[in-house]
């Protein structure tokens, strides 16, 4: 077995995390932002910070208000589009395909 | 309590009882967290964020940032399923902890 090709002893090339990312590159995504906000549209572009840049987005804002006297949460959210979008990394939470929420 | 533990840097070492992990990643002997995050790849994960809430799944990679790319991913918010990702990207700055778990069938 002399002559056999040594395998690599780790497992296979490592991808980051960004690099899965950039599988995702001009399709439409998902983020999940600070200050209960979501994003959804078409990713064009990204770095190490997680700064995008995102075309055709919709975004959604969620607040919760507490009614003062059955304190039952009532859930509201605002929506708007916007054509396209510089997104600041630091504000980024998660990002993932878009769900099929079927709505 | 094990017989194995070295003898070099005792200052503070976890318990290697950890029983909870199906396939033990026990911390016997020295070991730099980043051996620890080599080891984990492919395993089901809990990861906690500084906001609390808890994403459960598969951990396909994670880099020095704690970056953590995550497959079949369950939200839990206050305990409570709220979402469900095929595969999630979570910014490392966010990340609280990552731990072992063994997966509730």
């Amino acid at each position: 077995m002399a002559d056999e090709p040594e395998p690599p002893v780790a497992q296979q090339t490592v991808e980051e995390p960004l690099d899965l990312i950039r599988l995702s590159l001009d399709e439409r995504i998902y983020v999940k932002m600070r200050s209960d906000r979501e994003l959804r549209g078409r990713l064009h572009a990204y770095d190490q910070h997680l700064n995008m840049i995102m075309g055709d987005v919709e975004e959604t804002v969620t607040t919760v208000e507490i009614d003062e006297e059955t304190y039952e949460e009532i859930y509201k959210s605002t929506k708007r589009n916007i054509p396209m979008l510089f997104v600041r990394g630091d504000g980024v939470i998660l990002v993932s395909p878009p769900m099929r929420t079927g709505t | 309590m094990s017989g194995q533990i070295s003898e070099e840097n005792t200052a503070y070492m976890p318990s290697p009882n950890i029983h909870s992990l199906s396939a033990p990643v026990l911390m016997s002997r020295k070991q730099t967290p980043s051996e620890f995050l080599k080891k984990i790849i492919g395993r089901p994960v809990v990861v906690k964020l500084n906001s609390g809430v808890d994403y459960r799944g598969v951990l396909a990679c994670l880099d020095g940032y704690m970056n953590i790319a995550l497959e079949q991913t369950e939200e839990y918010v206050n305990g409570q399923l709220k979402n469900k990702y095929g595969d999630a990207f979570i910014r490392g700055n966010n990340v609280l902890y990552i731990s072992t778990t063994k997966r509730r069938g």
